[in-house]
């Protein structure tokens, strides 16, 4: 109890609000620009809130979070384009329905089925959380280990259009991780005489290279100076805020199936919120008695894609707050965050440091609702920024991680790496290697290390970790993962084939 | 897309001429990864084993090396298996070129990219990031004397007033190079 008062005076403290409702309206703003997606904004948010307390700083950047997914709406709803990867079904129902002369209603739904998504993923958050972890505390370094194969081969299944690439990337990024000194007893590793190479490779210039530059790069490949698509605003918007709610309320079983499915895909390791957005439009559609209606502007469609995708970050936080094993590059930068301030995360993190768990919990309701009447207030303000120009966005946004870069460790050559990052991860991009595994097994790189040595040192058996029964699951699993995922991928082949 | 000139035999009826040119580029990552693991590999042979545990320095890295060189080699027969489905010999092209023609103002802005980190320790933050937004925001959008403008208020806000609220705001005092 007294852990939960201190996060509660923590999270209402005025400075901190103030911070989060400036992280809500950043995110909003990142996600509704067409390219720029929330892991974007939350790799820029990360450098400013270095000098805030833990608590403080994790509360704004699940503003950022939560903010971003509800953004991708605006676009999404408007012109057409969804403005992040997870509001690609939204455009199904939300565009028609702006169309067809409701802008309004299709941003005020979207708005409220977020907000009731991310509230009952913060509940399904606090209930399933801390037993998690409490079993979680039981492993030893050989589940560990395990559980860390495991969740980078479901990463590499899940994310992109090959089941090797996303191997490859994933151990591109263990390699990247064995560079400097290592874990245990450091000594220093492929450093090659290069100063630069001396520490290691800071794993945040290694995100805002990889998440922030190459997708700055990638936006410059449309025509030259094209200016973007005219939004689609009529001269007046009539958002009715209360008729639309009681218009989301009345689709419960809509509104929880939604929930609770974006929740379940969030806490799986490499799904998040794109997938969960196509997944529970498509559920929605099955349960309805009028299945060709939708995409034509049905309020039912929009609910359940916003619902499911802002659902997936509290869904995402569960494996996060109870393992130590982010399930996406967001939940990574998060962890990360919380690693700057010298917070070990993983299944201690809510017996050691409740009052963070337990605001971060109070956090994700806060955040919610500060989008909710930051979108109602302000929507008009974040159509207009739909508008502006990549010629101006790409530049000033590639300044912004250059500063957030240098800021890390006050070093110019951390600039520099930055550049060779950010062009390698372009490379890969376009080579279409997906980058999630990749920054997941920079993360885990060095816990999966420090798991190993250790199982290894309490005996130098090899088959301990397939006696052992969680860890030889864990195995299973993960032999499993690749193997349904090489099936898939050949079922699909052969269905392309015979078409 | 077209597929680049002298690009060696031409793929079937059947082959996209981007889808080749795509997996010719995969192909060289598999095999450039592949060299890399193995580099890297005989190196970590080279690094310390512990008197206390069975594990040494070397062991992790050598685990990660033998999983990247093994996968990349599986996917590179795949690629070679691939591109021979689709009619197109797994031969070297021209890509770079090609790549540098499609993507002419991606490669110019991160030219300017390069030349700013160059001159950040010279020149200063405030100085090089004006001098850099000024030249990408002109690479990137179409000439117009209104777009000058914006350009040059937009460098200017985002380099001086960037410096400003680092040093004033955060306590981060970027490179000052020529401003001393």
């Amino acid at each position: 109890m007294a852990d939960f008062l201190t996060a509660l005076a923590q999270i209402f403290a005025p400075d901190t609000l103030l911070y989060m409702a400036l992280g809500s309206v950043a995110g909003i703003i990142a996600a509704a620009i067409p390219g720029f997606t929330v892991t974007m904004a939350i790799v820029l948010t990360l450098p400013l809130t270095f000098t805030m307390e833990p608590l403080q700083g994790i509360a704004v950047m699940l503003s950022v979070y939560v903010g971003g997914y509800t953004g991708g709406l605006i676009s999404a709803a408007l012109l057409g384009i969804p403005g992040t990867p997870s509001s690609v079904a939204t455009t199904f129902d939300a565009f028609p329905m702006a169309r067809g002369g409701e802008p309004g209603r299709a941003l005020s739904l979207g708005v409220w089925a977020s907000f009731f998504g991310t509230l009952i993923s913060t509940i399904v958050l606090v209930v399933a959380a801390p037993p998690l972890a409490i079993v979680a505390v039981r492993l030893g370094p050989w589940e560990y280990f395990s559980l860390i194969v495991f969740a980078l081969t479901i990463v590499a299944s899940l994310v992109g259009h090959s089941l090797m690439r996303g191997l490859i990337a994933g151990v591109i990024g263990l390699a990247i991780a064995t560079i400097g000194p290592d874990p245990m007893m450091g000594r220093p590793r492929f450093t090659f005489d290069i100063d630069m190479l001396a520490p290691g490779l800071p794993f945040l210039v290694v995100l805002i290279g990889i998440f922030a530059i190459s997708q700055l790069l990638s936006e410059l490949e449309g025509t030259p100076g094209a200016p973007r698509e005219a939004a689609l605003i009529p001269s007046a918007i009539d958002f009715k805020t209360w008729q639309v709610m009681r218009e989301a309320l009345g689709q419960p079983v809509n509104l929880l199936r939604s929930s609770l499915l974006g929740v379940f895909v969030g806490a799986v390791p490499g799904a998040g919120g794109s997938i969960a957005n196509l997944l529970t439009y498509d559920q929605a559609r099955r349960a309805s008695k009028t299945p060709e209606k939708f995409g034509t502007g049905v309020p039912e469609g929009v609910v359940a894609s916003e619902a499911g995708n802002s659902a997936t970050a509290g869904g995402g936080l569960i494996p996060l707050i109870a393992l130590g094993i982010p399930g996406s590059a967001v939940d990574a930068i998060l962890m990360a965050s919380l690693m700057v301030h010298g917070i070990s995360v993983g299944p201690r993190l809510i017996m050691e440091n409740g009052d963070l768990v337990y605001g971060m919990f109070i956090a994700m309701v806060v955040a919610s609702l500060l989008m909710l009447v930051i979108c109602t207030l302000s929507m008009r303000f974040f159509l207009r920024v739909t508008a502006i120009p990549t010629s101006v966005i790409v530049p000033v946004v590639t300044v912004c991680c250059v500063a957030g870069a240098f800021a890390l460790n006050n070093r110019v050559s951390d600039v520099y790496l930055l550049g060779f990052v950010g062009l390698a991860g372009y490379l890969l991009k376009k080579l279409d290697y997906p980058l999630a595994p990749l920054v997941l097994g920079v993360i885990l790189g060095p816990i999966a290390e420090t798991n190993l040595r250790r199982a290894l040192m309490t005996d130098g058996d090899w088959t301990v970790f397939l006696t052992r029964p969680v860890s030889a699951a864990l195995l299973v699993a993960a032999v499993l993962s690749v193997a349904w995922s090489v099936r898939s991928h050949l079922k699909g082949r052969r269905m392309l084939l015979d078409a | 897309m077209r597929e680049p000139a002298g690009s060696g035999p031409a793929p079937s009826d059947a082959a996209p001429a981007g889808e080749v040119a795509a997996e010719r580029a995969r192909l060289v990552s598999y095999v450039v990864l592949f060299a890399a693991a193995a580099g890297l590999y005989v190196v970590s042979l080279s690094l310390p084993t512990s008197r206390w545990e069975p594990l040494g320095a070397g062991s992790f890295p050598r685990l990660v090396m033998v999983a990247l060189g093994a996968l990349s080699l599986v996917a590179a027969l795949g690629s070679v298996r691939k591109l021979r489905r689709l009619g197109a010999a797994p031969a070297a092209n021209p890509l770079v070129a090609a790549f540098f023609a499609r993507h002419r103002v991606v490669v110019a802005v991160f030219a300017a990219f390069a030349v700013y980190l160059a001159l950040l320790r010279p020149l200063g933050f405030a100085v090089a990031t004006f001098l850099f937004l000024l030249a990408a925001q002109l690479l990137i959008a179409r000439w117009s004397w209104r777009g000058l403008a914006l350009a040059i208020v937009v460098a200017a806000v985002f380099s001086f007033g960037l410096n400003f609220l680092f040093a004033t705001v955060f306590m981060v005092f970027l490179p000052r190079g020529i401003l001393g």
